[in-house]
């Protein structure tokens, strides 16, 4: 295994974990949307590590493209979470 | 041939364009999408019968480089359940949603949820599935905000968190999946993966993010709110259908794709969860102080059934009894199906009626809405699991194969939760029979009270009749390796 | 010796991005978290060009740091003068989930240290390469993306589409900004037409070098929340039922496509190899206008004014005004 592999795969592996954790321990809707975002990075950048084979290797372009599809899909769903926690808000002033 | 494997994806998904484009002709094209669905459903259930398992590599490469879609009888069952309630809440739709403009934003929602169900159900491809696991959970979180009340919003933001959760969940599977085994299709990982730490650490973040969006107890605790808060024929369909594929997955994974690494010791754990909610679930919807919460929670009840099969699947060795235990689980889930659309359609015609949907204050509807009473005594039968119902039969097959196994312990839990079952059911309809200050005259039918009707009416009796058949087709149409379960 | 100083970076690198996450979701002030959360899209660009993912750097530098940083910051402004109390009862004990973050920690390393030891590294790799000159294109990431998994692509399409519509239904737009400075908007006049042409340059350059349709649609949704930050209340876009059109192009043109091949006797989004780079390059055109759309939308947070005038026949029109609070009668 290259170190390379190694060291952002454990990078990786710690953001999934603190995303989570953060999901868990917030209460607050945009505190969770952030953390939510940070998990996916985690998962994001363990595809991206699989992809890696080394300075003179092609890397694996399908982990790269399967990472853009999680990419818009997080942004998507990041999208819905603020429509409807600014949906909240606008309600609890009224 | 295989090309109709495309079209129950295709339909909805076009539909819901044209529903944006031309918001005045929701209904019409909400209601043909919906019928071309069906008989697309129907179509590929019959071609199934004909075949076996079908399938097709998308793009015209082989499936690992591509994707496949792939139908065998487990998929198509539940693809023509999706079709049938989704057609019938769809009619009911349009006379709950009275506003035009609400109707407008309804209609490309509910299409798209319509394509995202049987994307999920037809996928055969694992990071495809967390694409559609997504699709599935954004558009039923939007479908469920359309009632606009604060409740709604918070039921649906907290909704969308824990789903994206369990999500991310299922996509850390996938990595260690495709890390351990270079592959996404699901064939291609059957007939590699090993019992090994590898597989069991992907198993485990999958079913995981699985049991999340499916609502097993303890990760229960979203459902009541976003099934309640949501508008009644969304509740239906998230309590019928929605968390129902989640399930399906589960059964997927673990019995065509994980079957070496299948421990009975993790299938037990799952089950005995599953009879904690089906004890916990039971009680509090006897407690529930509304009609569409006690839906919810019994929705949580009837999931821990489904649970309660996979110890007793992974118990059983091949041959006639495990075939038995399985075409009971999918009997079940398509009873539950059809009874809790109806169930909860029938408290959306109430609450519509009363503007309330309080248990205690249900005096006087048998009365004024005679169908809807029966609608809510029927869906109660099979909730219960009383003949002739499809819930009855594989209830019958859960205790069979409880005995056949050893595991008596399921037995005292499926007879506790029947009774509770029982009592629920009948606070509702004493109160429903209970004399009340309505008055009579408000008899409705037609497009509002007619499809509750139809649904009931499948989920105590036609499925009752037809399950010798299902038994036979889901045996002759497996996906797993060996053939037969 | 360069070896070494690699690895060197490699872990200033990893290290400084987990601190950076760390403090991003510990922090109690949203503000400061949204800023980190920015700061680590950029970070993360960086490592996904050291990683030898171009494609990733461009797409998350544009959206997971670009669009995502500008919804957040939006979202941010709508804080301002909200009590931080609780919306949601519900929180786990802290002690229990740190006990199940560790056990997590450790067992994804393990299965992923499992994982590795047992694969060859090669995984889809070589399968991508020997079939690429079939694809129509010569970056192996688009022909992935726009051909042999074009299927997830469509439904990532709808994902977005979901994600919209789901905006639009939950309530009303922002009310726009009042017309920023002269120095904005002259910034936003010579940026809007540069962003465009980059926009175009990156959807064309996709067939064979870094860049594709999402990086693009991402760089004209930039233009629409340059032109709203200058004061543009429609933020470019045009009138309602062009914008519909616009948000079902993508997927519209993709089925077509794709149905079009399988009518003619081959298996849906099957191209024929002649022609594959240019039907890739008309759902590409079509995707990015729909994702530039889409995005822009996204970041009005909800209906523009006017959205919903051609939903209901004229009798109901009185009603609307109860719709749009969202109530559904």
């Amino acid at each position: 295994m290259l170190a390379t592999t190694i060291i952002y795969g454990f990078a990786g592996i710690c953001l999934f974990v603190l995303g989570l954790r953060g999901v868990l321990l917030h209460t607050t809707a945009l505190a969770r949307i952030l953390a939510l975002n940070v998990c996916g990075a985690g998962v994001f950048l363990l595809f991206v590590v699989l992809a890696y084979r080394g300075a003179g290797m092609t890397p694996d372009p399908v982990p790269h493209a399967l990472v853009l599809t999680g990419i818009v899909v997080a942004v998507s769903a990041t999208a819905l979470a603020l429509a409807l926690a600014r949906r909240l808000r606008e309600i609890d002033h009224d | 041939m295989t090309d109709l494997l495309v079209w129950p994806i295709l339909l909805p998904l076009l539909a819901s364009l044209l529903a944006l484009v031309f918001p005045r002709r929701g209904d019409w094209i909400g209601g043909m999408a919906s019928l071309a669905v069906l008989i697309s459903a129907a179509w590929l259930v019959h071609s199934v019968w004909d075949n076996g398992v079908i399938a097709v590599a998308l793009g015209g490469w082989q499936p690992g480089l591509g994707i496949a879609l792939r139908a065998d009888g487990l998929s198509s069952v539940l693809l023509l359940m999706v079709a049938i309630v989704a057609l019938t809440i769809g009619i009911y739709a349009t006379r709950y949603f009275d506003n035009a403009v609400v109707r407008a934003r309804f209609w490309p929602l509910w299409l798209l949820l319509l394509a995202a169900l049987n994307a999920l159900l037809l996928s055969g491809d694992v990071f495809n599935l967390y694409v559609t696991l997504e699709l599935v959970g954004l558009t039923a979180v939007a479908l469920g905000a359309l009632g606009g009340s604060r409740d709604a919003i918070v039921a649906a933001l907290r909704y969308l968190t824990i789903g994206l959760l369990g999500s991310m969940a299922f996509l850390a599977g996938v990595v260690v999946l495709y890390a351990a085994y270079g592959t996404l299709d699901m064939v291609a990982l059957a007939s590699v993966v090993e019992d090994r730490p590898a597989t069991w650490v992907a198993l485990m973040l999958m079913t995981l993010g699985l049991l999340v969006k499916s609502a097993l107890f303890p990760m229960h605790f979203w459902l009541p709110p976003a099934h309640a808060n949501a508008p009644a024929p969304v509740s239906a369909a998230l309590s019928a259908l929605v968390v129902k594929v989640a399930f399906y997955l589960v059964l997927r994974l673990w019995l065509d794709v994980f079957t070496v690494a299948l421990h009975p010791a993790t299938a037990w754990m799952l089950g005995l969860l599953g009879a904690v909610a089906v004890l916990w679930g039971s009680y509090r919807a006897l407690r529930a102080p509304r009609l569409k919460l006690l839906a919810a929670y019994s929705t949580v009840a009837q999931l821990g059934y489904l649970f309660l099969f996979l110890p007793l699947l992974a118990g059983l060795p091949d041959g006639p009894a495990r075939e038995a235990a399985f075409g009971a689980v999918v009997l079940f889930a398509l009873t539950h199906g059809f009874a809790k659309s109806a169930l909860f359609l029938g408290a959306g015609v109430i609450q519509q009626r009363a503007g309330h949907d309080r248990i205690e204050e249900l005096g006087g509807t048998a009365r004024a809405l005679p169908v809807t009473t029966f609608v809510l005594a029927l869906s109660g039968i099979a909730l219960i699991g009383l003949p002739p119902s499809g819930t009855f039969l594989a209830k019958w097959q859960l205790l069979a194969a409880a005995v056949e196994t050893g595991q008596w312990v399921w037995i005292p839990v499926v007879a506790v939760g029947s009774l509770l079952a029982g009592a629920y059911v009948f606070r509702v309809l004493g109160h429903a029979f209970a004399p009340g200050d309505r008055d009579g005259s408000a008899l409705a039918a037609g497009r509002e009270e007619l499809p509750a009707l139809a649904l009931a009416l499948v989920a105590t009796v036609v499925l009752g009749l037809a399950a010798g058949g299902l038994w036979g087709f889901l045996d002759f149409a497996a996906m797993s390796p060996g053939g037969a379960r | 010796m360069s070896e070494l100083l690699w690895v060197l970076f490699d872990l200033v690198l990893a290290g400084l991005t987990v601190g950076l996450a760390w403090v991003a979701v510990a922090t109690r002030e949203l503000r400061r978290g949204v800023l980190l959360f920015v700061g680590l899209g950029l970070l993360l660009a960086v490592i996904w060009a050291r990683l030898r993912a171009p494609d990733l750097a461009l797409a998350e530098a544009a959206i997971g740091a670009g669009i995502a940083g500008a919804l957040l910051i939006a979202a941010l402004r709508d804080e301002i003068g909200v009590s931080a109390e609780p919306e949601d009862g519900y929180t786990a004990s802290r002690r229990l989930v740190d006990l199940g973050a560790i056990g997590l920690l450790l067992a994804l390393s393990w299965g992923l240290l499992d994982a590795f030891l047992l694969s060859d590294g090669v995984r889809l790799a070589e399968g991508v390469a020997e079939r690429l000159g079939e694809s129509g294109v010569i970056n192996p990431v688009t022909a992935v993306l726009l051909n042999f998994r074009a299927y997830d692509t469509l439904l990532e399409l709808a994902v977005v589409f979901a994600a919209v519509l789901g905006v639009l239904s939950v309530g009303p737009a922002r009310p726009a900004l009042e017309a920023g400075s002269l120095v904005l908007t002259g910034l936003v006049r010579w940026l809007v037409p540069i962003l465009v042409v980059v926009a175009g340059y990156l959807l064309w350059v996709g067939a064979h070098a870094p860049g594709g349709a999402f990086q693009a649609g991402a760089m004209l949704a930039a233009v629409a929340v340059l032109l709203r930050l200058g004061g543009v209340a429609h933020a470019g876009l045009p009138g309602t039922a062009a914008t519909r059109w616009l948000l079902v192009l993508g997927i519209g043109v993709f089925v077509i496509v794709g149905l079009s091949v399988m009518f003619a006797d081959r298996a849906f989004l099957q191209y024929p190899g002649d022609i594959a780079g240019v039907l890739i390059l008309v759902i590409e055109i079509a995707a990015t206008l729909s994702i530039a759309t889409a995005l822009a939308l996204a970041y009005l947070g909800g209906r523009p004014v006017g959205w919903e005038a051609d939903c209901d026949s004229p009798q109901h029109r009185v009603n609307r005004g109860a719709a749009d609070r969202g109530g559904d009668a």
